[in-house]
Formats: C-alpha cells, structure tokens, sequence
C-alpha cells in the first residue's frame, strides 16, 4: 500500500496489447471533463457562507460514479466498456495527469516567492496543526466505543505517509491499522468533495483566506487542489488575489508532503499513545474490554 | 515484470501527450482559448512533466513527481530567471482550473477500486475521520491566523 511498489504501480500505463482498454479508458475521461467543463462553476450563498461546486467536483462524482463497482454494477452495459480495467488504468494515470497542475502552482508560485518567504514562520507553524485531529477527534472516538483503533484514526489525516508508519508498527490487520485505513479510505472517497465544499464555506468563520490557504495543504494534492480554488472562488479576489490564496495552498502541501511523516513519527504518535492512556479510562466504555475491536 | 527506465519514459510520455489533449479540451470549454494559441505552453508542460516524473523516479527522495514538477516551474518563473516572461506567457495559456478537471475525472475512475474496501469501514471511523479532517484544517488555520496576524502580515 505504500508507494514502493513501483512496477506494479506504473504496469497498467503500457499501452502494447492494451489498446482497447487504454481507449476505452481515456474516451471516458474526454467525456467527463467536456460534461464537467459544460457545466462550468456553479456558487450559490448557502447560510451565512458559499457553496462552490467547480468542474473539477463534477469530475471527481461522475468518476466514481461511472466506475465498475458503482453503477456499472448494476448496469451491465456500462461495466463492459468501464471495466476494472478502466479503473486500474485510471490509477497511474492519476499521477501523470497531476503534471499540468503542478507546473501551474510552480509559476503561480514563482511571483509570490517573496512573501512566502516572509510568511515562513507560519509555514513551519501551522504544520503543528494536525494535532488538532488528535485533540478534537481522539475523545469523539472514544466516546464512540473505539479502542485501539482510535490511535491510528485519530493521528492525522492519514494520507500515505501515515498509512505507511501505522501499518508498519502496528500491522494493517491491527486495531490500529484497522483505524488509519479507516481515515486513510474516508480521506480518499470523500476527501476531496469535503474539502471541496469546505474551502468554499470557511470565508463564513471570519478567519483570513490566507489562513485558510495554508490550511488546504495536508498533503494530498487533490484535495489541497479542491479546497483552495474553492475558497479562491469564493473570496473572488476580495482583499487577497486568487493566485496567492492558491500559491500559499500549494507551499503549504509541499511543506507537509515534506515534513507529514516526520510530524507522525516524531510528534503525532507519542502524543496520541500518551493522550490514549490518560483519556481512554475518562472518555472509552467498557475499558476493561480493551483491545477487543469491534 | 518491472518496467525499465526507457520504457518508462516512453509510456509515460504517451500518457501525457493524452493528459495534454484532455487539458487542452478542458481549457478550450472554459476559456474559448483555442488549441494552437495553448499548445506551445503545452508542450513545455509535458516536457517539464516527463523530467518531473523521471525525477520522481529517480531520486531517492520519497517526494511524489507533483512537487518535482512545481519546484521546476517554480525555478523557471522565479522573478531572477532569464526565461521567466516567456515562459510565464506561454503557460499562461492554460486555466489554471482546466488542468483540474482531467486529474479528477481519473481520481474519480481509480477510486471505483477501493469502494469494497469502504464497505468494510465502519461508520464510526467515517465519523472519527470527518471530525479528523475538520481537526486538522482549523487547527493549521488558526494557528496560521495567530502567527501571521502576530508577523502584521493579515
């Protein structure tokens, strides 16, 4: 599950004997941008926020929606031209298709390079914040009735990097696997429409936008993506321009791609261990049952 | 069998020239800018995303080919760069959000593979994981909003 698989990961890319699955593939995907480029940005005020639903949101919907084992598990029709074989090819494909996007935030960037520099206190900072997930979420799945398993769900937001070091010191079949894979999966199904719809909302809470931008980075290029044009598009250049909320959003990425698994190693997991030993006998039910799962 | 290196390349590169097109098709529907006005902008894209990609492969770094390929358009578009005008101009070309869509249309597809494994987690831990990533956004915000309220910089 970790990215050392290499070759296997990239085997799907070949095309030599391929070439109907590679159409069938790549057909599907022309399809789903044009209808999501058609359908253009839709903002609406919702309470005292926005909802920003962008093509990007439609794509990701449609995606799955169209998938093998989704509706093509009912339609048989469509599951003989969006096999599994469409969505193990889409794998990959997803990594290559990031290059545009990141040769963009690398000239977007470029011309704020200044600024960030002097905001670099607070990019080192608010790396501290994942452990807002550990302070917030650890007493909710307690409270829950989860064990053991709240360790490895509630230690951060569980992108690869964490996935890779709960289940290497705890084993994937654990009750601590059993809880990173658990934010690990959510993260990866719902992520990017929560974080979609969240960076449009988070103007409402009256912190700044280039607060919020720093926050939209926690390491997956995704959803980093989908919060801030979100919230880009709902700040709409008031106060601060489109360009660097969205260079702010991506430096802040990078930093976490760069320091998350350190932060797991070094300061998430003694933390939560810790903070597990002394809530887990307040908070959790039926301690004496404890390591039991569910 | 694992793939080496050339193949590699070669695969690779037809895959972005297919990216490419989709990109181009986005940004034709959201901005009416024509393929021939983007495709220079394009083609540095896809050659900056084949040594992105090398990059990732290559170096034994553990940092995804995504950051490769911003640290070189970062490095090209830096205000001391000789070929930042061009380059800024000719990339320019392309919506930033056009090259959103085609990533997450395949995000989308890829995802089809772990919907079993979705079914096996519970809803207690999709809650637990919601309240993770509300955690982890406000907590980066506010301490974000302290320290650069605390610089003046906001």
């Amino acid at each position: 599950m970790t990215n050392d698989t290499t070759s296997d990961r990239w085997a799907p890319i070949r095309t030599a004997g391929r070439l109907s699955a590679h159409l069938r593939t790549h057909l599907t995907v022309l399809l789903i941008v044009v209808v999501a480029e058609l359908i253009g940005t839709i903002t609406f005020p919702l309470g005292p926020g926005q909802v920003v639903l962008l093509p990007l949101l439609y794509a990701v919907v449609l995606g799955l929606v169209l998938s093998y084992s989704v509706l093509g598990s009912v339609i048989e029709p469509l599951r003989s031209v969006v096999d599994e074989d469409v969505s193990r090819i889409a794998s990959p494909l997803l990594v290559i298709a990031l290059m545009p996007l990141g040769v963009k935030y690398g000239t977007l960037v470029a011309p704020s390079f200044y600024d960030l520099v002097a905001a670099g206190p607070a990019f080192v900072l608010q790396e501290f914040g994942n452990l807002g997930t550990i302070l917030i979420a650890l007493p909710l799945a307690l409270l829950l009735g989860l064990k053991r398993e709240s360790i490895g769900a509630a230690v951060s937001i569980a992108r690869e990097p964490t996935l890779g070091v709960i289940t290497d010191k705890y084993g994937i079949e654990s009750p601590e696997g059993r809880g990173v894979l658990g934010t690990y999966m959510t993260g990866t199904v719902l992520g990017t429409v929560f974080f979609g719809l969240l960076g449009g909302f988070a103007p409402a809470t009256g912190l700044h936008p280039l607060a919020l931008s720093m926050a939209c980075g926690m390491g997956s290029a995704s959803m980093m993506t989908a919060c801030s044009t979100s919230l880009a598009a709902a700040v709409g250049g008031a106060g601060v321009a489109e360009d660097q909320i969205l260079s702010f959003a991506a430096t802040s990425n990078l930093l976490t791609g760069i320091t998350g698994l350190y932060m797991v190693i070094l300061v998430g997991l003694p933390v939560i261990t810790r903070l597990y030993a002394v809530l887990a006998p307040v908070f959790g039910r039926d301690t004496a049952a404890a390591d039991g799962g569910e | 069998m694992s793939m080496s290196t050339p193949e590699f390349s070669v695969e690779s590169l037809k895959m972005l020239l297919v990216v490419a097109f989709l990109t181009l098709t986005a940004n034709f529907i959201a901005t009416g800018t024509g393929f021939v006005a983007a495709l220079p902008g394009m083609a540095l894209i896809v050659v900056l995303g084949l040594v992105a990609l090398l990059m990732g492969r290559l170096i034994p770094l553990d940092l995804p080919a995504f950051a490769y390929a911003m640290v070189l358009a970062f490095a090209l578009a830096l205000p001391f760069s000789p070929v930042q005008a061009p380059f800024l101009a000719a990339v320019g070309e392309i919506d930033f959000l056009a090259t959103t869509t085609p990533i997450l249309a395949y995000a989308g597809l890829s995802i089809g593979l772990q919907t079993g494994k979705m079914k096996e987690v519970s809803w207690k831990l999709v809650l637990v994981a919601v309240f993770v990533f509300f955690g982890t956004f406000f907590g980066s915000a506010l301490i974000s909003q302290a320290v650069l309220s605390a610089q003046g910089i906001i």
